[in-house]
């Protein structure tokens, strides 16, 4: 109960984030310079285009006035025609979304897998030469750009050695699966269909890997920190003077309390992957809203430009949520009726 | 719980590897051999078909009535034939239409068609489709709709004999219907939405068309995944000739990406770059085995646009004196080798440019005398000149610096300014807010150089990027005006020329070099537009039924 009182709240909650990140993209969007149906039709169309296509966006009214329009139609899941693509931007955001968000969840799972193995080795053994070289690597994934792995990851796996495709999500011939979830992996079992699961797979590989480094190595670093710390606690000492083995205090009693900062980080490594995944996608061809989300900025499209924004914050939110309710599972100090999580 | 992350590690390190030792499906060897290749592709003899694949900037618009930027109108070309088809040299040739007469007052054109031209469903084209594509460009207006702004409508005779009537005579409407594509009239109908901006046509079937053709062309859309790739597959029932070692099909890749492209193209999944690439990046791609250069001619100029309304360049004296201390030879080693200066307004690939016309090169002496007799020559210091380039076009810095270096030998104090190109559309969209002087490169749409002296320098497009100098002539105008409308080419072509002088003499901009459009591309590539034999016109140098595929 009270964690349905908790999530209950926390939607409520979220609805004023969410309605405030409204007003500031669609303020920020309007406040950009160009005229954006002008830059859509280009220069040389003729006048009558432009004030038809300004009228028909409402853009000719008051920004509050155009606010109320968009406000009305966002709620019911329309949030107008695309400047880039000409077409429903609901519909954009349903083709797009899937591929990054498919993109984003295999790179959470690369780069959690890999933090809590190698932030458990280095606990494990801390201040020697393996704890040293994983901080190494720690620290130049946290200080590389996504795009410097993506354009390495690319040279050496596509180019060099020809073992990974380096475009897009299927291979030259291979259709897509009909879609229900737009994850071309999920879709492809559903329908028992392996060959194209593995293609994907296979294609996922790189661009995830890319976008995954920089989390890995934060995620790796604060489990390395938090569970040396826990291995200095009273009770670790009592454990071991008991006659615990190593390997049993480790996965008992060291790795759950430990995973609490990691997995707050995780959240938000998360959803800010999902934002950054733009040059990932770029570089890749990999066709996401993170990069339809970039070329709505470049070309002022204002109705995808808030769009997007509202689709990634709607997922920020969401995931915050959902990383409170796994941390207050994995501590039990933390009460979630008491207000809000951690 | 260690045994299940054990577990987990052990199977994602399974996965990986046999991920990265499986053949690559898109290799043209594994799709041959490769079991995974084969298994996962169903068509797998799609993939080893002879392939043209592009590299391309999104988007790509197909709608005829859309599109009209380098990638769309390479798509179009290949979707949808026109009435009359762009020659090398600047002429055309009959198309879809064989024959076409004119009235004596030139304001009715009359075509007959080939009766021969089925569209990609099978049915047959005629005059009314013509008419229909002809109305439905207009209504809706984007695209290339603007070039036919002249023309007041389209009907058909017959079943294969249309009639165009103009408002007016014109010389550019035969060279415009380039940019005609017809549409299938029935299909487009029958996928029209009745809900639109297009009263009872709906919403004119632009929803349907964005990931659909309707035309006949000699390539037809077999797979459109948005943002990712256009997939044409070749048209059997096309009434044109392909060359041989035509492509059956004809990819444009969603990416210009440096290091994207450099490895599709090492691993042979590329035949042609895109034209984006950096100098860098294609001196790194001509390093690679079997890939050349292509060098071609545009009809692009790059100009630095001096605002004459503004001081001191509102005297004509200091502009010229400017156009003689600028360095061109410089800043055409800047660019790619083959790239020339710029002989006037008109890019040289034009037809009607004038070869005769007074052209600036670097002379000090000359400066210096011109810069005596400007007004402003005492109290330059109190009139500091902004030099605007545009931010996302980093390789133009390099060329306002050596225009800011060139004028501070003559006593001109220049400032460097970078600017965003949405900012650049702002600021030039008005007089007051339009800088001293800003560098673009602008493109014609058509083969000859009416049009883009009317886009750079008549009132009627002022207040557009296309042209900062705010020349406002009226006289310039009318001349504009009158070339326009002279239907004999000889006649017109002189016309131009004339306007070319006097806008050398008034130095409204700095003519700085005609583009070379350049592009990577795999030997095995048989490609009209390297040795000169395909149209500059945008799209043309990748219609594919013209190019071979010797892979």
């Amino acid at each position: 109960m009270n964690l349905l009182i908790f999530i209950g709240k926390r939607i409520f909650h979220a609805i004023f984030v969410i309605l405030g990140l409204a007003i500031v993209i669609f303020a920020v969007a309007r406040i950009m310079p160009g005229d954006p149906v002008r830059l859509a039709v280009g220069s040389r169309a003729p006048q009558w285009v432009v004030d038809n296509m300004r009228e028909q966006m409402h853009l000719n009214d008051p920004i509050p006035v155009q606010f109320g329009y968009w406000l009305r139609d966002a709620a019911q899941g329309d949030f107008g025609i695309s400047l880039v693509t000409r077409r429903n931007v609901a519909e954009d955001v349903r083709e797009f979304f899937p591929a990054t968000l498919e993109l984003a969840l295999f790179a959470l799972t690369i780069s959690l897998t890999g933090a809590l193995l190698l932030g458990t080795i280095a606990a494990r053994h801390k201040d020697k030469w393996i704890d040293n070289i994983i901080r190494i690597f720690s620290y130049l994934g946290i200080v590389t750009p996504s795009f410097v792995f993506a354009i390495i990851f690319i040279l050496i796996f596509a180019f060099a050695l020809d073992w990974l495709p380096a475009i897009g999500r299927l291979s030259n011939g291979v259709e897509p699966p009909p879609r229900v979830t737009g994850f071309y992996t999920i879709d492809s079992l559903l329908i028992g269909d392996l060959a194209t699961f593995w293609d994907a797979i296979r294609h996922l590989i790189l661009p995830a890997l890319a976008l995954a480094m920089a989390s890995m190595a934060q995620e790796a670093r604060i489990t390395r920190s938090s569970m040396a710390d826990n291995l200095t606690k009273d009770y670790i000492a009592s454990a071991r003077a008991l006659g615990v083995s190593e390997g049993l205090i480790m996965r008992r009693f060291l790795l759950k309390p430990s995973l609490i900062p990691t997995v707050s980080i995780v959240g938000m490594d998360f959803a800010a992957g999902l934002g950054n995944a733009f040059l990932v996608e770029l570089i890749f061809n990999w066709p996401g809203l993170s990069r339809y989300g970039m070329n709505a900025m470049l070309s002022k499209d204002l109705n995808a430009i808030s769009a997007v924004i509202l689709s990634f914050g709607i997922v920020f939110v969401l995931v915050n949520l959902l990383v409170d309710i796994l941390v207050a599972r994995l501590d039990p100090r933390i009460s979630l009726s008491a207000g809000g999580g951690s | 719980m260690k045994r299940i992350v054990a577990l987990s590690l052990l199977l994602l390190l399974a996965l990986l590897l046999a991920a990265c030792g499986a053949p690559a499906a898109d290799s043209g060897a594994a799709a041959d051999s490769g079991e995974s290749a084969s298994s996962a592709a169903p068509d797998a003899g799609e993939v080893a078909s002879r392939q043209l694949r592009v590299s391309f900037s999104w988007p790509t618009f197909i709608d005829p009535a859309v599109g009209s930027d380098f990638s769309s109108g390479s798509a179009l070309v290949n979707l949808y034939d026109t009435l009359v088809f762009p020659n090398p040299d600047g002429t055309i040739s009959p198309w879809l239409a064989e024959s076409w007469e004119t009235s004596d007052d030139g304001l009715t054109w009359t075509f007959h068609l080939r009766q021969d031209v089925q569209f990609h469903d099978g049915s047959n084209l005629t005059a009314s489709d013509v008419a229909y594509s002809f109305n439905r460009l207009q209504t809706i207006g984007e695209g290339y709709g603007y070039m036919f702004s002249g023309v007041d409508g389209a009907n058909a005779v017959d079943d294969y004999t249309v009639e165009f009537t103009l408002a007016e005579p014109s010389g550019l409407f035969l060279p415009s219907l380039v940019r005609l594509y017809i549409l299938n009239e029935d299909l487009v109908r029958a996928n029209t939405a009745a809900e639109g901006s297009y009263g009872d046509n709906g919403d004119f079937g632009k929803d349907w068309l964005l990931t659909n053709d309707a035309g006949s062309g000699p390539y037809k859309v077999a797979n459109f995944q948005l943002e990712e790739f256009l997939l044409m597959e070749k048209f059997d029932g096309w009434w044109g000739d392909f060359v041989e070692n035509a492509p059956d099909q004809v990819r444009f890749i969603a990416t210009t990406e440096a290091a994207t492209v450099r490895t599709l193209m090492s691993n042979g999944e590329l035949e042609i770059s895109d034209q984006w690439q950096s100098i860098n990046a294609l001196e790194n791609l001509g390093e690679l085995e079997g890939v050349e250069i292509a060098a071609l001619p545009s009809f692009t100029e790059f100009y630095f646009m001096l605002n004459t309304r503004l001081a001191p360049l509102d005297d004509v004296h200091c502009r010229r004196a400017m156009a003689y201390a600028f360095d061109y030879d410089t800043a055409v080693s800047l660019e790619w080798p083959g790239t020339q200066q710029s002989q006037g307004p008109v890019p040289r690939a034009l037809g009607g440019h004038n070869p005769d016309v007074m052209t600036f090169s670097m002379d000090l002496d000359k400066a210096a005398e011109e810069l005596a007799q400007c007004q402003y020559a005492d109290e330059l210091d109190q009139y500091p000149v902004e030099i605007h380039w545009i931010s996302e076009v980093p390789d133009e810095e390099k060329f306002a610096l050596l225009f800011q270096a060139n004028m501070a030998e003559i006593g001109i104090p220049v400032e460097v300014v970078s600017t965003p190109w949405l900012s650049v559309v702002e600021n030039t969209s008005a007089q007051e807010t339009s800088p001293h002087i800003v560098t673009i490169y602008v493109s014609a749409d058509l083969p000859e150089a009416g049009p883009i002296l009317k886009q750079r320098y008549h009132s009627d497009t002022a207040a557009t990027w296309s042209q900062n100098e705010w020349l406002l002539d009226e006289e310039l105008d009318a001349a504009i005006d009158d070339s326009l409308t002279t239907i004999d080419q000889a006649e017109r072509f002189a016309k131009y020329a004339e306007i070319q002088d006097q806008i050398a003499e008034e130095a409204p901009s700095l003519f700085i070099y005609d583009q070379v459009q350049k592009h990577a591309y795999q030997d095995y590539v048989d490609w009209p537009a390297v040795s000169g034999d395909a149209s500059p016109l945008n799209g043309y140098f990748l219609y594919a039924a013209n190019i071979g595929v010797h892979q």
